[in-house]
């Protein structure tokens, strides 16, 4: 017999939590707005708890969830709701989250910041959520050739920006121990 | 230089978040959230017009039990004027007799042959009438076994089924038994439409016309409307595709957008459900309405 939804989604809340809060995060531009993001991402699983799958694949199936929530949060839908507001001031107050925005930190942040979306992506499944292959494989929906591919590309053109934009050494710019 | 030097906030900098008193009541909110049931089984849209209802006036008022094995425990067969059911080998035969009885009626047959479930009367389309709907677990069917229903033809009485299901199951199983709605009154929700053309009227293909033409089609036979969008997600997870269609205003709906397909809401209302144009905005994010089976027993 499978665990009740109650007990299942307190486990899976958990222990998920901090990987998408940090995943949400790392993409939204203000932290604040993070909590409306992750509240939709796990409201879902909870609607939908019977499809999460066990294990890390859960992660990957909630960052598959984030990305889509925060694709509508973009597009404009900004939803605060009350069950959000202590957390939304817990992240508006938060030390660790004081940082610039990326694009007033280097050259590089802003290279990064003009790629494409999909690039950008990758390059930060990577290199924030330490991803490999088959686990981007798996997030997105697509075959690890084609996550491959698609990496292989981006680095490419994420040193064709660093090149271009003046930074003479691109393969000083590491991507998870190795260069780009 | 490290690219994960850009991220604002690395994960490790998060160690302690999720029991933080903040994330909890967010937590505890999400969980005081309806959720979403998972329909295990639906029988035919289609249901026979012309059925029997008459057959009610034979029944006797008083049950009949029959079976009994040990004192207090599940008979093998119950019959009162509502519905009568049988257990026979692997599943349950359940003739329903009076589908307007009151639903205490159809939860006492049920439970008298082992079987604890939830039945709610409800209304639907004449063509329904009569019709078992479900089973429907809202929290999921995780057990031994397998629950279903299979309708019967020919059927004597107004609807005959076959119902299955482990009696152990401890979840909560709901069971709906279709009455003629009253002039106007919704029916229930029948489940997802079918985006590629539930059709309402008949001898009119709404499928892939305008909103302007299927309304002047519905108006001509003196019908109202509502309308539902249909937003179409491409599943980041699995790469499929799902549907969720949000009820909106006509004041949403321009009228040279596609009529996906129709339904009817009511005796005199048909919901048209339209393919969002290109400047109907962001679709939102899918969230389920009650439906008639998350409603307090």
């Amino acid at each position: 017999m499978g665990s009740d939804p109650r007990s299942r989604f307190v486990e899976i809340y958990e222990s998920a939590y901090e990987p998408i809060l940090g995943y949400v995060l790392r993409r939204c531009p203000h932290p604040e707005d993070a909590a409306d993001v992750v509240a939709e991402t796990f409201t879902v699983a909870w609607r939908r708890i019977e499809e999460v799958p066990e294990g890390d694949e859960a992660r990957l199936w909630l960052y598959g969830v984030a990305r889509r929530v925060l694709a509508n949060h973009r597009r404009g839908e900004r939803r605060h709701e009350q069950r959000t507001t202590a957390l939304r001031e817990r992240l508006a107050a938060s030390p660790a989250l004081a940082r610039p925005p990326e694009d007033e930190m280097s050259q590089m942040g802003r290279v990064f910041r003009d790629l494409p979306d999909d690039d950008r992506e990758l390059l930060c499944l990577v290199a924030w959520e330490k991803l490999d292959h088959g686990q981007i494989a798996r997030m997105l929906g697509i075959s690890r050739n084609a996550v491959r591919i698609r990496l292989y590309r981006a680095r490419k053109r994420f040193a064709r920006g660093l090149a271009k934009a003046g930074i003479d050494h691109p393969r000083a710019v590491a991507l998870e121990g190795s260069s780009l | 230089m490290n690219l994960a030097d850009l991220a604002r906030v690395r994960d490790k900098d998060l160690a302690g978040e999720a029991s933080a008193p903040e994330t909890r009541a967010l937590m505890h909110a999400i969980m005081s959230e309806e959720r979403e049931p998972l329909t295990v089984t639906r029988p035919g849209r289609k249901v026979r017009r012309g059925l029997v209802l008459g057959l009610a006036a034979m029944a006797t008022a008083a049950a009949v039990a029959v079976g009994t094995g040990l004192v207090g425990g599940p008979v093998t067969s119950y019959a009162n004027a509502a519905v009568s059911i049988k257990k026979t080998g692997e599943y349950f035969s359940v003739n329903i007799t009076d589908p307007t009885a009151d639903h205490h009626r159809f939860e006492e047959a049920f439970r008298a042959v082992g079987l604890r479930v939830t039945v709610k009367v409800v209304p639907v389309a004449p063509s329904d009438v009569g019709k078992l709907i479900g089973p429907i677990v809202p929290g999921g069917f995780k057990w031994h076994g397998s629950i279903g229903t299979q309708r019967i033809t020919p059927c004597s009485s107004a609807f005959c089924a076959k119902v299955w299901m482990p009696a152990d199951f401890p979840g909560r199983v709901v069971f709906g038994v279709g009455r003629p709605a009253k002039p106007g009154e919704p029916y229930v929700d029948e489940g997802p439409v079918d985006p590629e053309g539930d059709e309402a009227l008949s001898g009119y293909t709404s499928h892939g016309k305008t909103v302007a033409d299927v309304r002047a089609e519905l108006s001509r036979r003196g019908l109202k409307l509502g309308y539902r969008l249909l937003w179409k997600y491409e599943d980041d997870g699995d790469g499929g595709i799902s549907w969720f269609d949000e009820a909106v205003p006509e004041s949403r709906i321009k009228d040279d957008w596609i009529v996906a397909s129709t339904r009817f809401h009511s005796s005199d209302t048909v919901t048209l459900y339209v393919t969002p144009g290109k400047d109907a905005g962001p679709a939102p994010s899918p969230h389920p309405e009650p439906q008639w089976y998350d409603m307090p027993d």
